[in-house]
C-alpha cells in the first residue's frame, strides 16, 4: 500500500508539474494550450540533443533547454495566439492542437520515432526503506515541483510582473489603459509556460523515455488536473495532480489496471458534474 | 588435350549463363522497373515498429538493384505511411493497389492487416504481412501470406519454456492492452492452463501509459516468480526501468521487444540484465557473420538498430526475388509459388509455407547479459 501511494504521488508530481506550465499560459490569456504536452516532448528532445549531439554537461543541457524553450514559447505565441487574438477562443484552442501535431511530426522527422533515454542528473540510485523503494530522480521531481510551485506563487503574487499578468488575465483592455504592456506580458507568460513544459520534459524523460508521441497523453492528464484543481489555480494544480496520480495508481493496483485512464477521466467528469469550478476555482459564468 | 581448368571454367561460365537466362526468363513477364509496394506505420505511436519494415525492405531492394536487379530489371518501391490507424492502413493499401504493384509488403500491426483483408482479396495481388495475431492467416484469403512468427506459436512455446526450462510455477503476465498484447495475454493464459499452472497475476497497461509501477507492485505482492512481458520496445523499456527502480528482482521473459536493440539501448546494464526474449530472429545477436554484417550495414546506413521485423522484411523481399526469378510477375503464379515454398533459406531461418500461408516456424531465444543480447537457441514449431 505504501509503495503504491508513493508511486501515485510520484506520478502526481509529474502531472502537477505539467499543469503548472498549462496554467501559466491560461492565467495570461484564458486559453487552454492543448500543445503543452508536445512542448514538454520538445523539451525532452532538446535535452537529448544537448546530451547526445552537443555532448554538454547536464547542467548546461538544462540551461540550454530552458533558453531554447523560452524562444519556442515566443514563437508559439506569435504563431498560435497573436494572429487570432480577439477572435473566438475556440479558434485559438484549435490552433494550439494543430501546432501540437506539427511539433510532434517535426520531432519525428528530425529525431526519428525511436524512444530515447535521457540520463538523470542523479543516475539510477535509489533509496530503500524496508519494502518501499524510491529512486533519487523521483525525489528530485518532488523537490522541483515544490520549488516551481513556490517560485510561481512568488512570481504571481509578489512581483510587479506577476500582478501585470493577473491584470491582463482579468481584463486585457483595462490593463492596457492603466499602462500594462499587455503584449510583453503575454509574451513572457508564453515563454514561462514553455520553459515549465521544457522542465517537465527534462524531468520525465529519464523515467519514461523521450519519443515523439509522449506529449499527447501527458498533456491530456494536465488538462484533467487543471479541471479538477480549478483552472488557473496554483494550489489546485499541485493538489489535483497528486490526487489524480494517487487515484490512478490505487485504482490500477486494487481494482483493474485495464481501466487506469478511465478512472482519471471519470474523476474529471465527476468534478464537472459536482464541482465544475474545480477544487480551488471560483465560480464563473463561463468555463472552457 | 584441353587442360582441365579450362573445361571447368567453361562449364562454370555456361552454368552461370544458364542461371542468368532462367532469371531473365522469369522476370521477362515483369514490367520494368518492377513495381513493389510497402505500407507500414511511419508516424504516430508505433512508428518505431514500422520503421523496421521500411529499413528491411529498402535495404534488400537497394542490394538487389545494386547487383543488377531481378533478371536485369530494377525494383521500384512505393511506400505509404499507414500511421497507427487501421483506417489509414486500409486507405494506403487501396492507393498502393491502384498503382498495380506485383507485390505489397504490409504492416506488422494485425488490425491494419485485418482491415485490409477485403481490399487484398479484391486486389488479387500477393500481400506479405508480419502482423502477429494468430487469426490473421485464417481468413481464407489466398493472397495474404505471413512471414513472421505469430502469437499462437509464441503462446505455446513461451509458457512451456517458463515451466519446463526455467522451472517457474508462479508466472505473472503483464501486457500492453491492445490487440497485440491482450491477444497474447489470452493465449498465454490458455497455454498455462494446459500446463496446469495458474498465473498469480494478469495485468495490462495502455499503449500510451508511462507509469506501470502499480502493476509491477501488484505482481510483486502476488508472489510471482517470473514476469511474462508483452509489449513494444518503448513501453517494455519503461517496464524494465521501473522494475529496477522498484527493486523487483523477479526475472522477465517476453516477446522480442524485451531484448530488441531499441529497448536495450535505453537501459542501463542493471536494468537490461537477465531479461529473456522469445520470437522473431535478431541479427546482431546471431553468431552468423552474414547476419552480423547485415545488422552493421543497416545501423551504419540508417542509424537505427535492426530488430526482428527488419530481418523478416529483408527476408520477405529476397523471397519474392526468388519467386519472380522462377515464375515471373504473373500474380496467380507468384501466389501459388510462394504458398508452396519449402526450406527457403533466409538470413537466419528457413521458411516453409503451411496450409494457412504462414511461412515462419522458428523462434529465437535471446537473453540480455548486461546490455549485450546473447543468442540462447531456437524453438521449432512442432511439425516443422
Amino acid at each position: 500500500m505504501l509503495q503504491l501511494l508513493l508511486n501515485g504521488l510520484a506520478m502526481g508530481a509529474i502531472y502537477a508539474l505539467i499543469a503548472l506550465g498549462l496554467l501559466q499560459i491560461f492565467n495570461a490569456v484564458r486559453i487552454v494550450n492543448f500543445a503543452q504536452g508536445q512542448l514538454l516532448m520538445l523539451g525532452a528532445f532538446f535535452g537529448l540533443a544537448g546530451v547526445n549531439q552537443l555532448h554538454l554537461p547536464i547542467w548546461a543541457v538544462y540551461l540550454a533547454t530552458f533558453a531554447a524553450m523560452a524562444l519556442i514559447g515566443l514563437v508559439f505565441m506569435l504563431v498560435a495566439y497573436y494572429p487570432l487574438r480577439g477572435k473566438p477562443f475556440y479558434l485559438v484552442i484549435l490552433t494550439t492542437i494543430a501546432v501540437g501535431i506539427v511539433l510532434e511530426n517535426l520531432v519525428l522527422i528530425i529525431w526519428g520515432p525511436l524512444p530515447q533515454s535521457l540520463p538523470s542528473p542523479f543516475g539510477s540510485a535509489q533509496w530503500r526503506l524496508g519494502d518501499v523503494v524510491i529512486s533519487t530522480h523521483v525525489v528530485f521531481i518532488f523537490f522541483t515541483t515544490a520549488v516551481l510551485l513556490a517560485a510561481q506563487w512568488w512570481f504571481l503574487m509578489c512581483t510587479r510582473f506577476g500582478r501585470m499578468v493577473q491584470a491582463t488575465s482579468q481584463d486585457m483592455e483595462m490593463a492596457r489603459l492603466v499602462g500594462v504592456r499587455v503584449r510583453h506580458t503575454i509574451a513572457v507568460a508564453f515563454m514561462l509556460g514553455a520553459v515549465l513544459a521544457g522542465a517537465g520534459g527534462l524531468l520525465v524523460a529519464p523515467l519514461f523515455l523521450a519519443e515523439p508521441s509522449m506529449g499527447g497523453a501527458l498533456g491530456l492528464k494536465a488538462f484533467v488536473v487543471s479541471v479538477i484543481g480549478g483552472f488557473g489555480n496554483l494550489y489546485g494544480a499541485v493538489i489535483a495532480g497528486l490526487l489524480l496520480g494517487v487515484v490512478e495508481t490505487l485504482a490500477a493496483g486494487y481494482i483493474s489496471s485495464n481501466f487506469r485512464d478511465a478512472f482519471a477521466f471519470l474523476l474529471m467528469v465527476a468534478f464537472l458534474f459536482v464541482r465544475p469550478q474545480g477544487l480551488f476555482g471560483e465560480k464563473q459564468s463561463e468555463r472552457v | 588435350m584441353i587442360p582441365f581448368h579450362r573445361v571447368l571454367s567453361v562449364a562454370v561460365a555456361l552454368a552461370c549463363a544458364g542461371i542468368a537466362d532462367t532469371q531473365a526468363q522469369g522476370a521477362a513477364s515483369c514490367p520494368s522497373p518492377i513495381p513493389v509496394a510497402l505500407t507500414t506505420p511511419l508516424t504516430g505511436a508505433i512508428a518505431l515498429l514500422g520503421i523496421q519494415a521500411k529499413l528491411g525492405v529498402e535495404f534488400a531492394i537497394d542490394e538487389i538493384n545494386a547487383a543488377g536487379g531481378i533478371g536485369g530489371k530494377q525494383v521500384k518501391l512505393a511506400t505509404e505511411d499507414a500511421t497507427a490507424s487501421a483506417t489509414t492502413a486500409l486507405n494506403t493499401m487501396n492507393r498502393l493497389l491502384e498503382g498495380k504493384p506485383v507485390v505489397v509488403f504490409s504492416s506488422m500491426i494485425s488490425p491494419h492487416v485485418f482491415t485490409q483483408n477485403d481490399a487484398i482479396k479484391k486486389g488479387e495481388t500477393l500481400v506479405l504481412a508480419a502482423g502477429t495475431n494468430a487469426q490473421l492467416t485464417k481468413q481464407a484469403n489466398p493472397w495474404l501470406v505471413r512471414f513472421h512468427v505469430h502469437d499462437g506459436q509464441l503462446a505455446d512455446a513461451v509458457p512451456r519454456y517458463v515451466v519446463e526450462s526455467m522451472k517457474k510455477s508462479k508466472p505473472a503476465i503483464l501486457a500492453v492492452s491492445d490487440d497485440y498484447g491482450l491477444g497474447a495475454s489470452k493465449g498465454l493464459q490458455a497455454a498455462f492452463e494446459r500446463l496446469k499452472v495458474k498465473p498469480v497475476a494478469v495485468e495490462s497497461y495502455g499503449l500510451a501509459d508511462k507509469d506501470m509501477t502499480a502493476q509491477l507492485t501488484k505482481i510483486k505482492s502476488a508472489g510471482a516468480d517470473v514476469i511474462l512481458l508483452w509489449g513494444r520496445p518503448g513501453d517494455v523499456a519503461i517496464v524494465l526501468k521501473q522494475r529496477r527502480a522498484l527493486g523487483i528482482e523477479i526475472p522477465v521473459i517476453g516477446n522480442p521487444s524485451t531484448v530488441a536493440a531499441t529497448t536495450v539501448a535505453n537501459l542501463t546494464p542493471e536494468e537490461a540484465d537477465g531479461a529473456i526474449g522469445i520470437g522473431g530472429m535478431l541479427a546482431q545477436a546471431s553468431p552468423d557473420p552474414r547476419a552480423q554484417e547485415f545488422a552493421k550495414k543497416v545501423l551504419d546506413k540508417t542509424k537505427v538498430p535492426v530488430d526482428n521485423f527488419g530481418v523478416a522484411y529483408r527476408d520477405a523481399v529476397y523471397m519474392i526475388k526468388t519467386v519472380i526469378e522462377k515464375v515471373g510477375c504473373d500474380r496467380a503464379k507468384m501466389r501459388d509459388e510462394l504458398r508452396a515454398i519449402k526450406d527457403w533459406k533466409g538470413l537466419l531461418i528457413s521458411y516453409v509455407a503451411d496450409r494457412d500461408g504462414d511461412l515462419a516456424h522458428t523462434m529465437g531465444i535471446y537473453r540480455n547479459k548486461g546490455k549485450t543480447t546473447e543468442f540462447v537457441g531456437t524453438i521449432q514449431e512442432p511439425g516443422f
